[in-house]
């Protein structure tokens, strides 16, 4: 499922952000198992080759949420047994499933948004709001592997020359000093370079512009209408309160009413984006062939 | 048209007693393409700089400089920065943003222009350097002409109605700097860009320029066109020494009538002017030692597992106080080489014997301690003081044990000397361990001829004391000057090694330009000294 990576960062972020947030502010166990299935069907569906063993922390992290909460928390009216003198609950087991459910999901989000939202595309995002941050960030982004190139480039010419001693630690920390040193008048020196090529190319005649390779387009608007009408729906409910659910005493998830619905139908929409988004893909692709 | 004028410069660095520039004048025409040469120090680079008001140095400035009529206090900021365009030395230092794309936009966006101009001249400069391919890449994966080249072009997207480029090539192979400047003479032929460059690979730079201006201690000696210029350039010894073959030989031969500048018109000069009884130079009969220094047996090297072999079966065996030239394209493993035979890696087949002593037997620091001792391609990594003398202090360096004077340099802070000044600290650091053998990567990169011959003059000194010389180099003239032997690196393998005048005789493209010159008529020629013997040899006129 790659459609979403062609989108405009803006709208791919603002999407990320809402169905994430959703996840992490609603305590609601059917928003939460909605929220999981899309964000484990985003994922694996980005990812399909992605051994096993890539997903199995995040299982025992759920294990382990389902597992303590009832060691720890005692409340709740349905007692399972008795551990140490301690009552375990099946309200609780309940609570640390919905508990560990939600950070599952918020992972699973995240490990998408990763892999989306590469340095370029963050810096264009928040670029809109603090175009000189931008600027300051690339040339930091810039220096980086150039400080590491010399670093390596250092250590070789000063262990050449005889003047890096290994044997010990105090000898190593010494050379690592001395590298240190080597590095920071280098940069000092080379900065200069930068300085002046960009004054001769105009830095600081006037107001800046920023350009990025993106572009918003009336695909992307409609996007982040769409996301912030879905979202907006979910979030008016969890505020009315029509979303509400209670683990203890008892566990109940009252039926819900008219905006409850809304929302369990929003919040499915836009868990399932990508997926809505990759079918229209395919069906436009399909009809374009046919035509041919 | 009248771009560019400049009136009676003179410029002087504050609390100098000298001035850098006494009294330039010149003036260009718009699309002209001038060729600045002069020594180091004779005031080039400054004279670029104040031609850019944004690069100024301070100082005191008299005199003035007129762009298009108006003078340079007076110009718009927008003008100037967009309509005289700037290339420095270092291609990795001028790069300012972390994206290929958005070091082409740079410069736009400080100009304020909308998104759609910028995505418009962006890629259309995309496209007429061909950049297009690696467009979104990080500027750190580019190679060293790539990034001179994305410089360029960064440069160009502003629309430069002028190009002022103050050695762009210095720190390239000679692949990716012919490259470099077959752009640049292209875009003076197709879009009238006016050039000024500061080159020292005159070989290639001269055919293009309509006029040479040789600048020497401040004052401009010369404004002529290059063969005119060549010419009159016998009484300059400094300045011949960076000129192209045919002009050396020209000179070496007091050759009289039109001076030759390419290797075609130095051919024919000696086809018409000398004749060919003695085809050859009788071969110097070099007294070899029999001792091996240095042995390479199969030896096999990869940077990791994944990575291909960069060394591939390596045979070598280098004698006891022979200097070593290895020559090859980029990434053929030269380096490699040096930094096994500095201990720096180790090789995952075959073995490296250093005075017959295996090299994994050499332990802590016994390797570095009289015996081997490698140069870096970049002398900035060797220094970490503020003065040529700390430098050497440090290591303990006895400045009056070396074979050279480095007393006028004493005081100067090591990142303000010239590239061949720095070589020779740098090289002074390297000698304070007393290695038996020596390891230089690239000593004349980013080094002006006359400096070179300095270098060269170092290295024959320090072979007559016994040390051996291994060198690696993209330079053909300098390795042709100086081996005894020399070494084609292709792919991680040796292919071909001799002495340099049967090494470059038997090479047809990469070879030296006296050897071209003389090629089919004269055999077994390196340099230009070994033609101009010959020449004398078979007698003048024919």
């Amino acid at each position: 499922m790659s459609a979403l990576d062609n989108v405009n960062p803006i709208a791919a972020f603002l999407w990320l952000m809402m169905v994430a947030g959703i996840a992490m502010f609603c305590f609601n166990p059917a928003i939460l198992a909605i929220s999981l299935l899309g964000a484990l069907l985003f994922f694996i569906s980005r990812n399909p080759d992605a051994r096993p063993s890539a997903h199995l922390p995040y299982l025992l992290l759920f294990a382990l949420s389902v597992l303590i909460n009832p060691l720890f928390n005692h409340n709740g009216a349905t007692v399972l047994f008795v551990l140490n003198d301690n009552p375990v609950t099946l309200e609780a087991i309940y609570y640390g499933a919905a508990m560990g459910g939600m950070v599952l999901a918020v992972l699973y989000w995240f490990r998408s948004f990763q892999q989306i939202m590469t340095s370029d595309k963050l810096l264009y995002v928040f670029g809109s709001a603090l175009p000189k941050l931008t600027l300051i960030l690339s040339i930091a982004l810039r220096y980086i592997p150039l400080l590491r190139k010399q670093t390596r480039r250092v250590r070789d010419a000063q262990k050449a020359l005889g003047l890096f001693r290994e044997e010990n630690l105090l000898d190593r920390l010494r050379g690592e000093l001395r590298i240190f040193s080597v590095l920071v008048s280098w940069a000092l020196e080379n900065g200069i370079i930068t300085a002046d090529s960009m004054c001769a190319r105009g830095y600081g005649i006037g107001r800046r512009t920023r350009f990025a390779l993106f572009r918003f387009q009336l695909r992307e608007g409609l996007m982040c209408l769409g996301c912030l009408l879905l979202g907006g729906c979910t979030i008016a409910a969890i505020a009315c309160g029509a979303l509400a659910c209670s683990f203890y005493p008892r566990y109940a998830l009252p039926s819900p009413n008219a905006l409850g619905c809304a929302a369990y139908a929003s919040y499915t929409i836009l868990a399932l984006f990508p997926a809505l988004l990759e079918v229209e893909e395919r069906i436009r692709w399909k009809s374009l062939k046919l035509k041919i | 048209m009248e771009i560019l004028k400049v009136e009676n410069l003179s410029f002087a660095f504050p609390g100098a007693l000298q001035p850098v520039l006494h009294d330039v004048s010149f003036r260009m025409e718009a699309g002209d393409f001038l060729a600045l040469i002069g020594a180091t120090g004779s005031g080039k680079s400054t004279l670029m700089r104040l031609l850019k008001r944004e690069l100024a140095p301070i100082g005191s400035m008299q005199g003035c400089v007129y762009y298009n009529g108006v003078a340079q206090q007076e110009l718009l900021e927008r003008v100037s920065a967009c309509e005289i365009g700037y290339v420095m030395q270092r291609p990795e230092q001028q790069i300012v943003t972390d994206k290929v794309w958005h070091e082409l936009a740079f410069g736009l966006e400080n100009l304020g222009l909308p998104q759609s101009v910028i995505r418009r001249r962006v890629a259309e400069m995309a496209s007429y350097f061909g950049i297009s391919d690696w467009f979104e890449r990080d500027v750190s994966e580019l190679s060293g002409g790539q990034k001179q080249l994305l410089n360029l072009a960064a440069v160009m997207v502003m629309q430069p109605k002028i190009l002022l480029l103050d050695e762009p090539t210095s720190q390239l192979d000679p692949i990716a700097a012919a490259d470099f400047l077959n752009t640049v003479s292209k875009l003076n032929r197709e879009m009238g860009v006016g050039v000024i460059l500061i080159e020292h690979r005159l070989e290639s730079v001269l055919p293009m320029a309509d006029r040479v201006l040789v600048l020497e201690d401040g004052t401009l000696q010369l404004d002529l066109p290059p063969a005119q210029a060549c010419e009159r350039l016998r009484s300059h010894p400094v300045l011949l020494d960076a000129m192209p073959g045919a002009v050396r030989l020209f000179h070496a031969v007091n050759g009289a009538g039109d001076c030759p500048i390419t290797v075609r018109e130095g051919r024919r000069l000696l086809r018409e002017h000398f004749g060919n009884d003695v085809r050859s130079l009788p071969e110097a009969t070099a007294s070899r030692s029999d001792e091996t220094v240095l042995e390479f047996k199969n030896v096999y090297f990869r940077y990791g597992r994944e990575y291909p072999d960069v060394l591939k079966g390596l045979n070598l065996q280098v004698r006891k106080g022979e200097i070593f030239c290895f020559l090859g394209s980029n990434g053929s493993g030269k380096s490699t080489l040096l930094k096994l035979c500095a201990g720096l890696c180790r090789p995952y087949s075959g073995s490296i014997r250093i005075f017959g002593k295996k090299i994994q037997q050499f332990r802590g620091q016994s390797l570095y301690r009289d015996c081997v001792a490698l140069l870096p391609q970049d002398p900035q990594t060797v220094f970490l003081k503020s003065t040529v003398r700390d430098e050497l202090h440090e290591v303990h360096a006895d400045p009056s044990a070396l074979p050279y004077s480095l007393v006028h340099l004493m005081e100067r802070h090591p990142y303000d000397l010239s590239g061949g000044e720095q070589q020779l600290v740098a090289l002074a650091k390297v000698l304070a361990s007393r290695p038996q053998i020596l390891l230089l990567d690239e000593p004349t990169k980013g080094v002006d001829s006359h400096a070179q011959t300095a270098v060269l003059e170092v290295l024959q000194r320090l072979k007559a004391e016994g040390i051996t010389i291994l060198l690696v180099t993209h330079d053909v003239e300098f390795a042709a000057r100086c081996a005894d032997r020399c070494a084609l690196f292709f792919r991680g393998e040796i292919v071909s090694e001799d002495a340099p005048a049967r090494f470059f005789d038997e090479n047809s493209f990469y070879t030296t330009s006296a050897n071209r010159i003389c090629r089919g008529w004269y055999e077994g020629v390196a340099t230009v000294e070994n033609a101009a013997e010959l020449c004398r040899r078979n007698g003048g006129a024919r």
